[in-house]
């Protein structure tokens, strides 16, 4: 049986080599998810550490604890924390980054030794902090020495400098406790032997600042342990803090669930809990969680397309090669050969090929997971990110799965040959009655309930975009009627393409050279034949465009909208200190402030323009029936400012610059958001007047109305306290800065800056730093846009459909060449007899290429056609749901030129490569060799 | 060009040798024939004597590897691959052994095809139906070849092989796969053919009860012409 199913493969290589490639292709795919899932979770929740991190300059992984012990006895309490905190790690299932006790005895008074009367110790506490010798820095003196006590047992400390300075201390000075003594009775006795501060003020391991230790004196732990804790702490009032900061990037998705729980155990249940701040990370892992929900479940119903084109794929050519078998199927049943014995060799050929498949598609689906994590774009790949791959339980039981849908789609259609016999052979090859599809009205079924999903989204857009708000996922039907769409109208072109060439035959019957003739006759006899290579050609080109446009627009609009919502490349707020109280006022109604130098911007590097925008959101209007209305103010520079920032034209009802032109016109004028005119009657030339949030009134003359402003956002969704969106209307005004100053006064402004072309803004931060200016606030477009890019949700949605992208492209290459290839060999035959009666060689090519244009090219170009309508149908409603919250800009559909190329391209190399193959076939056809295949 | 324009088909030394991996193959030695206008030609012979062989270079679908064949007074040596080819559809009309039926076609259309390959003017449809109900099959003609029989494909084969009017019909065992009686009807129509039509036929058969049917046999064995007697 081995032997013969070899040969059967031998035999057939090329279909062979296409089932390979298609289960390689289908196992990697369905094997890519879980580990891309894995994968990226595990980044995903690295990146919310790290975006905590840079945001807050604080290491999110970490546990605090803090308990004060008095009379400890035997220091049983203390011990039982120790205990618990050195497994802690262990039980939170991470790698220790840093472990500080800092423990402390409480504040006692002192005296020096010296007699010295102006020392101010009546408030030293003396503690230890472990490791602290391996993260100070001396600034004068030294460390106290190994052991801490010197040779006339005086205890050796260390302070800081705040400690120094407000306890009046001296280095080298000995000091008593006057109500602390051993267990001789002596009093204890420190030497402050030097004074330090962080070797390394970003080092993590300062969970407790040196200047923060204004009153205590640390010295070595061991010693401190020997004379203050063990039987000993009975006599002591001990506050002990723990800080445990673990590796978060070591934190993986397989993982995340038992630190997640553990730490719930240990801050709502354990022993420790009460000593236990709430740690930050809990937060930012329950985000973790929900957002994972939601990718994973956009993520999968994505692939679903892409994994029924491969299961089709398979499908087809394994019909293809069994229809080749056909006679050899019904020789050997002839010869006594048992249906379930020839069911039985497809099955073992089917196992043996998913095999293979697993073999090669595991580690292609290790590459594709690497792939995806490296999308930066629609097909664009960023080498440098790349994900870890790791094998778990569920990528194993996914790989089965798939290997057992290979198995069963590949020998499904095998079970209709195998009961093939010679006469039942006969009565198959004669025509077949309309498709089952064809009589049940599948497509226009599928029509139905597509276009049934499009008028329902389409009715309550904004329903949907509020319950995505509401952390819902996505609604799988959004998917599934785009993909319900394409089959659908591929169906229906199906449907209607024999009437179309039945009539195109029928217009020029008379006229039609012989090889149209007989390539129309081939058509309408043999078109069902080919229904289903058409149907897939359609599938895959359009849901290659679709998947393209989907892709590109989705995150073509989430950048646009980031950069809209942005404004300018960079924003700096300075930290503004108000001028000392007993100086005069030079504002209206608020606090007066120093203002820093201004001037100073002007050697920012790299900067090509900057300008000062003033911005109060809680401004006013009085408005005759509702009362209070607040409002934005915005005060600009306008020629500054229009150098700065920008809307696009293609958004605004004029040039946006006109806006400005009209603004430093008028120094009185103000520019409105156009929901000011409409909900509250304002018109151009109106004399208004708002104060702004000091309550100084400033008058102000409408001079326009505006739909978008950079960084303005109309309406916003907020999440209210009971977890549901709710819509806010947004007002802005646009005012000149000087006018605004005159009549307020100068309160503290935002630099918008615009970096010249092609730099960062990593010299602006230099200059920052170098020049010492306190920033409170600082924005970077690049860097907010990089995050958009990077959204889990985004990239993998891009890799998916990248992925998608290409695995479509290649199935629609190679099923195509390979159905034609086949079934043109298959009529060699008839081709010779043509030949024989005269036919020339370049007719039978014409023959061929006019069969190719009836469904090849047609079926392209309905994929095409079906692609387009989809994408223009389909891609605004499924955008909304990514975009969401904070979507402002109209969407725009972002049909990428280079993509569509990259898909033409591919089409037309494959009918290159169809001709091309077709012409050597017609070439080298030997016609007495083909007229001898009949003779059988 | 032609030393004797009373033959329409003159054979002249024709020698066929196939390349073959085991060596060359001497398939066709020498052959001379010359068959004169309007006769039923039977090329005899048992199976791998060469029958098919020689028709096909008849045929022009072949080269011989020496002589030359001279159809109609034209070297057909001489014809480039075009002008066999069109040689082929005007002048030769073809039936094979096996099916040589376009599947995709209904008899009448196959019929017709031929006609549009050769260019014949006028109206097709008559003609089409003439000759089908000459080979019989008046009342089948929108029937595709797979709802037949062989025989009556056989038959649709022949109408279709004299429906543009050539002047020559090859016919490879056109009898093969029919029964003694339907067999003998094939054979009759081709003498008609020959009669009515002045149509010039050779067919191959190793039929031994057929021989007597044509006015012309030329038997081969091995690839050697053993006989061609022409009747007085
Ligand atoms: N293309 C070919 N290559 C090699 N040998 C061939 C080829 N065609 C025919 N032959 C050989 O030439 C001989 C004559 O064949 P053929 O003319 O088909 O015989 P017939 O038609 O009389 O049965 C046979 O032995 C056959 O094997
Ligand atoms: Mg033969």
């Amino acid at each position: 049986m081995l032997k013969v199913m070899l040969q059967k493969i031998w035999h057939k290589k090329w279909m062979v080599i296409c089932l390979l490639l298609g289960s390689i292709l289908l196992i990697a795919t369905v094997v890519s998810f879980p580990l891309y899932r894995n994968a990226s979770y595990d980044r995903m929740l690295v990146d919310e550490f790290d975006d905590y991190l840079a945001e807050k300059g604080e290491w999110p992984a970490m546990l605090k604890f803090m308990i004060m012990v008095q009379k400890d006895k035997n220091g049983e309490t203390i011990g039982k924390m120790e205990k618990t905190l050195n497994e802690l790690d262990g039980v939170l299932g991470v790698t220790g980054k840093e472990k500080v006790f800092y423990y402390s005895l409480s504040r006692a008074e002192l005296a020096s030794t010296t007699g010295r009367s102006d020392v101010d110790a009546d408030g030293l506490r003396l503690g230890f902090m472990s490791g602290l010798p391996e993260h100070a820095k001396i600034i004068s003196g030294r460390m106290f020495c190994d052991g801490g006590m010197d040779e006339n047992g005086v205890i050796e400390v260390v302070v800081s400098q705040e400690c120094l300075i407000n306890n009046n201390l001296l280095v080298g000075e000995t000091l008593e406790f006057l109500y602390m003594a051993d267990k001789k009775g002596s009093p204890f006795r420190i030497k402050v032997v030097g004074v330090f501060e962080e070797q390394d003020s970003t080092d993590f391991y300062w969970q407790v600042r040196p200047s923060s230790l204004g009153i205590v004196a640390l010295t070595d732990e061991q010693l401190f342990r020997d004379t203050f804790l063990g039987e000993r702490a009975e006599k002591y009032t001990i506050t002990c803090y723990y800080y445990d900061l673990f590796n978060y990037e070591d934190v993986t998705a397989v993982t995340a669930n038992n630190l997640y729980d553990k730490t719930v155990y240990y801050q709502e249940q354990s022993g420790v809990k009460s000593t236990m701040s709430a740690p930050v990370y809990r937060e930012i892992m329950e985000r973790y969680f929900a957002k994972r929900t939601r990718i994973e479940a956009t993520l999968f119903i994505l692939q679903v397309p892409v994994l029924v084109l491969l299961g089709a794929f398979l499908f087809m050519i394994s019909g293809q090669m069994y229809d080749m078998e056909r006679n050899e199927i019904s020789v050997m049943k002839s010869r006594g050969g048992s249906s379930a014995q020839m069911l039985r060799l497809y099955l073992y050929q089917s196992i043996f090929l998913a095999v293979i498949g697993a073999a090669g598609g595991i580690p292609l689906g290790a590459q594709f997971c690497k792939l995806l994590g490296s999308t930066q774009n629609f097909l664009e790949f960023n080498v440098r990110r790349r994900l870890n791959v790791t094998f778990d339980a569920t990528v194993w039981k996914f790989a089965a799965g798939a290997m057992l849908a290979c198995v069963l789609i590949m020998t499904i259609p095998a079970l209709k040959h195998s009961r093939l016999t010679i006469v039942k052979l006969k009565q198959s090859n004669a025509l077949k009655k309309s498709a089952l599809w064809e009589k049940l009205f599948l497509d226009v079924i599928l029509l139905g309930i597509s276009l049934y999903g499009y008028y329902n989204y389409s009715k309550n857009k904004e329903m949907m975009v509020m319950s995505v708000m509401e952390g819902q996922s996505l609604d799988p039907l959004l998917y599934l009627s785009s993909s319900l769409f394409i089959v659908g109208m591929g169906l229906l072109f199906l449907r209607l393409q024999p009437w179309v060439i039945r009539l195109v035959y029928l217009l020029g019957k008379r006229f039609w050279r012989p090889a149209s003739y007989a390539a129309f006759m081939e058509n309408v006899k043999n078109g069902r034949k080919q229904q289903f290579i058409m149907l897939f050609m359609i599938l895959t080109i359009s849901l290659g465009m679709y998947h393209a446009v989907v892709a590109r627009t989705i995150l073509q609009n989430a950048k646009e909208n980031e950069e809209y919502l942005v404004g300018s490349d960079i924003l700096i707020k300075e930290v503004w200190t108000k001028t000392p109280s007993n100086s005069s006022n030079p504002n209206a109604g608020g606090p007066a402030f120093i203002e820093p130098d201004y001037r100073k911007y002007s050697s920012m590097p790299d900067v090509e323009a900057y300008t000062k925008v003033y911005s109060d959101a809680s401004a006013s209007f009085k408005t005759k029936d509702k009362g209070q209305m607040g409002c934005t103010l915005l005060a600009i520079q306008t020629k500054e400012y229009g150098l700065i920032t920008d809307v696009s034209e293609e958004i605004t009802e004029k040039a946006y610059r006109l806006y400005l032109n009209e603004l430093a016109t008028e120094p009185k004028g103000v520019l409105a958001s156009s929901n000011l005119r409409d909900s509250l009657g304002f018109k151009i030339g109106d004399e208004v007047a708002y104060k702004d949030k000091y309550g100084t009134t400033i008058e102000a003359k409408i001079i326009d109305f505006f739909d978008y402003w950079p960084g303005y956002q109309p309406t916003s969704l907020v999440t209210g306290a009971d977890g549901t969106a709710q819509k806010q209307t947004n007002t802005l005004l646009v005012a000149n800065l000087a006018t605004v100053q005159k009549k307020i006064g100068v309160y503290p402004y935002e630099i918008w800056a615009k970096l010249k072309p092609g730099c960062d803004s990593t010299n602006v931060y230099a200059w920052i730093r170098e020049n010492d200016v306190h920033v409170n606030k600082f924005r970077d477009k690049a860097r907010e846009m990089e995050q958009v890019v990077r959204d889990p949700l985004l990239q993998g949605t891009n890799g998916v459909l990248t992925m998608g992208f290409i695995v479509t492209i290649i199935l629609c290459a190679v099923g195509y060449l390979i159905y034609w290839i086949m079934s043109i060999r298959s009529r060699e035959m008839v081709f010779g007899v043509l030949r024989a009666c005269g036919m020339h060689k370049g007719e039978l090519f014409h023959m061929l290429i006019d069969e190719q244009l009836f469904s090849g090219v047609l079926s392209i170009f309905a994929g095409i056609g079906i692609g387009t309508l989809t994408s223009r149908m389909f891609v605004p409603m499924l955008q909304m749901a990514y975009a969401a919250s904070n979507q402002v800009l109209p969407m725009k559909l972002i049909v990428n030129q280079t993509d569509m190329n990259r898909l033409y391209v591919v089409i037309a190399g494959v009918m290159a490569t169809c001709l091309l193959t077709l012409l050597i076939l017609v070439l080298k056809l030997n016609v007495t060799k083909a007229l001898k295949l009949g003779e059988e | 060009m032609g030393e004797n324009a009373n033959y329409i088909i003159e054979i002249q030394n024709v020698g066929r040798t196939f390349n073959t991996a085991s060596g060359p193959f001497q398939a066709l030695k020498s052959v001379n024939a010359s068959i004169p206008e309007g006769v039923l030609t039977i090329l005899k012979g048992r199976s791998g004597s060469g029958k098919t062989t020689l028709l096909n270079i008849v045929g022009a679908l072949d080269q011989p590897t020496t002589g030359r064949v001279i159809i109609e007074g034209q070297d057909v040596s001489r014809l480039n691959d075009y002008q066999r080819e069109t040689l082929r559809r005007k002048k030769i009309g073809f039936v094979f052994q096996s099916v040589s039926l376009i599947p995709t076609m209904n008899a009448f259309q196959n019929v017709e095809f031929s006609m549009r390959m050769a260019g014949v003017k006028g109206d097709h449809k008559k003609r089409v139906e003439e000759c089908l109900k000459m080979v019989g099959l008046g009342s089948r003609m929108h029937h595709m070849p797979s709802e037949m029989s062989g025989g009556e494909q056989q038959r649709v084969a022949i109408a279709r092989a004299i429906a543009h009017g050539p002047s020559i019909i090859l016919a490879d065992e056109p009898t093969a796969e029919l029964d003694s009686a339907m067999a003998a009807e094939v054979t009759k129509l081709f003498q008609e053919m020959t009669k009515k039509e002045h149509i010039t036929i050779v067919m191959t058969t190793h039929d031994v009860g057929l021989m007597d049917a044509g006015d012309m046999v030329i038997e081969l064995e091995n690839g050697v012409q053993i006989s061609q007697n022409a009747e007085a």
